[in-house]
C-alpha cells in the first residue's frame, strides 16, 4: 500500500515537471504573439485581457519600417543559398557515398569541420572583399557568404539519405547500359529526393535564421528580418508592439518548417550521432 | 572507367564553395593577423615587421596585434566573460536535458505531445530569442516583473539587465531556453538506444532506478552525452546573436563574450588586423574542440 502510494506521488511529481517545462517552453512565444496584438498602451499595463488589434501588422508594411522589403530579402536570400548550395552539395554527397576516392575521408570530414569557424572569422574577409567589389549590402553577397554555412550540412544530411538507398537498382540499370549519369539522374535522384528537400528544408532555416552575416554585410536595402528587429527603435523608447509582429513574421514560418522536418532537424545538427 | 573522372567531376563545386567561403576567409584572417589595418583611415593593410629594416631579432613586432591583445584588460575580461557563459550554460543546459529526457523518454500521449514542443526553440531565430528575452526583462512592464509581483514581491524591481551579475543570468536563461529543449530531443534519441533487456535484468535484481541510471543507462548514453556537451560547448563559445540583441555587452563590458568583442573592435573600430588577431585566439581552442568532436562522432564507424 504504501509503496503503491508513493508510486503515484511520483508519477504526479513526474507529471507537475513535464507540464512545467513545456509553460518555460511557450512562454517566451506567447510573450512575443500576444505583444504582436496588443495595442501599444496594452503593452505597458500588463493586462492578461486586452482587446486584440491587427493594426501592429498595418504598421510594419508601411514606411518607415516596409517590413515586406525584409521579408522579400530574406526569403529570396534563403532561396538562392539553398538553390546553389543543394545541388552542388547533392553531387558531392553521391560521390562521397559511392565511390571511393584519394583523401575521400579527409576531404568529407574536413568538409564537415568548416560548419565549426565562428562566423565573425568568415564575414571578416568578405566585408573587406565586397567592399572592394562596391557589393556591401546586396542579397548577392549575402548569399556567397551564407553558403559557408549551409555547405556541410547539407553535404552530410544528403550524403546520410544517399546512403540508405541500395545499391541494386543502380548495378541493374548499369547492367542495362545506362551511363552513370543517367543512372544518377533517373535511378538515384528520384529516391533521394524526399532526403534532398528534406536538406533544403533544414538549410532554409539555418539562412532564415542568420544574423551576424547579415548585421554586417547589409545596411540597407539587402536587410534581412532579424537584422530589421533593430529597426524599431523611437525616440520614446522600443516599440514592443511592432518589435513582436515582426516576430511572429520570422519565427512562425520555421516552427511550420522545423515541424516538418522534425526528426532529421535533430540529426542534422549532431551529423548522425543520434539516431 | 569513366566513373574515375566523374567522381572528381562530381566533388569539385562542393570543394571550391568550401574553399572559397570558409578556407579562404581562414587564411585571409590569419594572414590580416599579422598586419595593421584601421579600415577607416588606411586603404590598405600595412606589415607590421619589415625584415630588411627591422632586422630579425626584432620579429617580434610581427606579433604586435596579438601582444596588444594579451595586454588589454578588456581582451581578458571577453575570455573571462565567454568562460563563465560557457561553463555554466553547458552545464544547466545539458544536467537539464538530461534530466528532462529520462522523464520524457517513456512516450504515452501527454509525453509526446510535450515533445513536439521540444523542437520550437531551436528553429526560432536567436536574434528574436535575444529580443523576446529583453522585452521579458524590461523593468518597468515586463513579464518578469509582473510575475515577481505576484510571487517574490522583493524582487519585482530588480533591474535585471542593468546589474552586471544579473545580466549574466538573463543571458544564460535565454542561452538555456535556446539549447535544452533541442538537447533533450538529442538525448531522447540517444536513451532509445540503451537496451531493454539489460535494464529489465537489473530490475528483477532488485536494483533501484538510481542504480539502474548509474550502471545501464548512463553508460550506453554516454556517447550521445558527450557529443551534446562537445556541441554546445562549441556553440556556446562562438555565441553572438543573443549578446547582442539581449544586453549588448552590457552593463558596462559585463557580458561582452569574445565574439562580441571581435565584432566590436572590427565593425565599430575598423580595427581589421586587431580583430583578426583575436578571431585566432578564439579559432585556436575550437580547432581542438572540432577535433574532438569529429573523433566521437565518427568513432564507432
Amino acid at each position: 500500500m504504501v509503496k503503491g502510494s508513493k508510486n503515484k506521488f511520483l508519477d504526479f511529481l513526474q507529471f507537475l515537471v513535464i507540464l512545467l517545462t513545456a509553460v518555460f517552453i511557450l512562454v517566451p512565444i506567447y510573450w512575443i504573439v500576444s505583444g504582436a496584438f496588443k495595442h501599444q498602451v496594452d503593452i505597458f499595463q500588463l493586462k492578461l485581457l486586452f482587446t486584440p488589434t491587427l493594426e501592429n501588422f498595418e504598421i510594419i508594411f508601411r514606411s518607415p519600417y516596409n517590413l515586406f522589403d525584409k521579408l522579400v530579402n530574406s526569403t529570396l536570400v534563403a532561396l538562392s543559398t539553398i538553390l546553389i548550395a543543394i545541388p552542388i552539395a547533392t553531387m558531392a554527397a553521391y560521390s562521397f557515398s559511392r565511390f571511393r576516392m584519394k583523401g575521400e575521408r579527409l576531404m568529407f570530414v574536413t568538409i564537415l569541420a568548416t560548419q565549426f569557424v565562428p562566423a565573425v572569422v568568415i564575414v571578416l574577409p568578405f566585408f573587406i572583399l565586397f567592399r572592394d567589389l562596391g557589393i556591401l549590402d546586396t542579397r548577392l553577397a549575402l548569399v556567397l557568404v551564407n553558403l559557408s554555412l549551409v555547405m556541410p550540412f547539407a553535404i552530410w544530411m544528403i550524403k546520410g539519405f544517399i546512403d540508405s538507398i541500395p545499391l541494386d537498382s543502380e548495378e541493374a540499370a548499369l547492367v542495362d547500359g545506362s551511363s552513370r549519369f543517367q543512372v544518377i539522374l533517373n535511378v538515384t535522384l528520384p529516391m533521394a529526393l524526399p532526403g534532398v528537400i528534406t536538406a533544403g528544408i533544414f538549410c532554409f532555416i539555418l539562412a532564415w535564421n542568420e544574423f551576424l552575416f547579415a548585421l554586417i554585410i547589409t545596411t540597407n536595402k539587402a536587410v534581412t528580418l532579424p537584422v530589421g528587429l533593430s529597426l524599431f527603435h523611437a525616440e520614446e523608447g522600443v516599440l514592443w508592439h511592432l518589435i513582436s509582429a515582426a516576430g511572429i513574421m520570422i519565427m512562425l514560418p520555421m516552427f511550420v518548417l522545423a515541424t516538418i522536418i522534425q526528426k532529421h532537424f535533430v540529426q542534422g545538427m549532431t551529423m548522425g550521432a543520434v539516431r | 572507367m569513366r566513373d574515375r573522372l566523374l567522381k572528381y567531376f562530381l566533388v569539385f563545386p562542393a570543394i571550391f564553395v568550401v574553399a572559397s567561403t570558409a578556407f579562404w576567409p581562414l587564411f585571409q584572417s590569419f594572414y590580416l593577423s599579422f598586419r595593421e589595418w584601421k579600415l577607416n583611415r588606411a586603404r590598405e593593410s600595412r606589415a607590421l615587421w619589415d625584415y630588411e629594416y627591422d632586422g630579425l631579432e626584432n620579429i617580434a613586432y610581427l606579433f604586435d596585434n596579438y601582444l596588444l591583445a594579451l595586454e588589454d584588460d578588456l581582451f581578458w575580461n571577453s575570455v573571462r566573460v565567454t568562460s563563465i557563459f560557457t561553463v555554466t550554460s553547458v552545464l544547466v543546459s545539458v544536467g537539464l536535458a538530461l534530466g528532462l529526457a529520462l522523464l520524457l523518454a517513456p512516450g504515452g500521449k501527454f509525453r509526446l505531445t510535450v515533445r513536439t514542443l521540444l523542437i520550437l526553440p531551436f528553429a526560432m531565430s536567436p536574434a528574436l530569442i535575444g529580443v523576446s528575452w529583453r522585452f521579458m526583462f524590461q523593468p518597468d512592464f515586463g513579464l518578469f516583473k509582473a510575475f515577481f509581483d505576484v510571487l517574490i514581491p522583493p524582487l519585482a524591481d530588480v533591474d535585471w539587465l542593468g546589474d552586471a551579475n544579473l545580466a549574466m543570468i538573463a543571458l544564460v536563461g535565454s542561452e538555456v531556453w535556446h539549447w535544452t529543449p533541442y538537447l533533450t530531443l538529442v538525448f531522447i534519441g540517444g536513451l532509445a538506444t540503451v537496451p531493454q533487456d539489460a535494464q529489465e535484468a537489473a530490475m528483477i535484481d532488485g536494483a533501484n532506478s538510481w542504480r539502474i541510471f548509474c550502471d545501464v543507462t548512463l553508460p550506453s548514453i554516454l556517447p550521445v552525452l558527450a557529443v551534446g556537451i562537445v556541441l554546445k560547448t562549441i556553440f556556446s563559445l562562438k555565441m553572438f546573436d543573443q549578446v547582442y540583441m539581449l544586453t549588448n555587452g552590457g552593463p558596462g563590458n559585463a557580458t561582452q563574450t569574445l565574439a562580441h568583442y571581435i565584432y566590436f573592435n572590427g565593425f565599430k573600430y575598423y580595427n581589421m588586423g586587431y580583430a583578426s588577431a583575436v578571431s585566432y585566439l578564439l579559432v585556436i581552442p575550437m580547432f581542438g574542440l572540432t577535433w574532438l568532436y569529429m573523433k566521437l562522432v565518427f568513432l564507432k564507424r
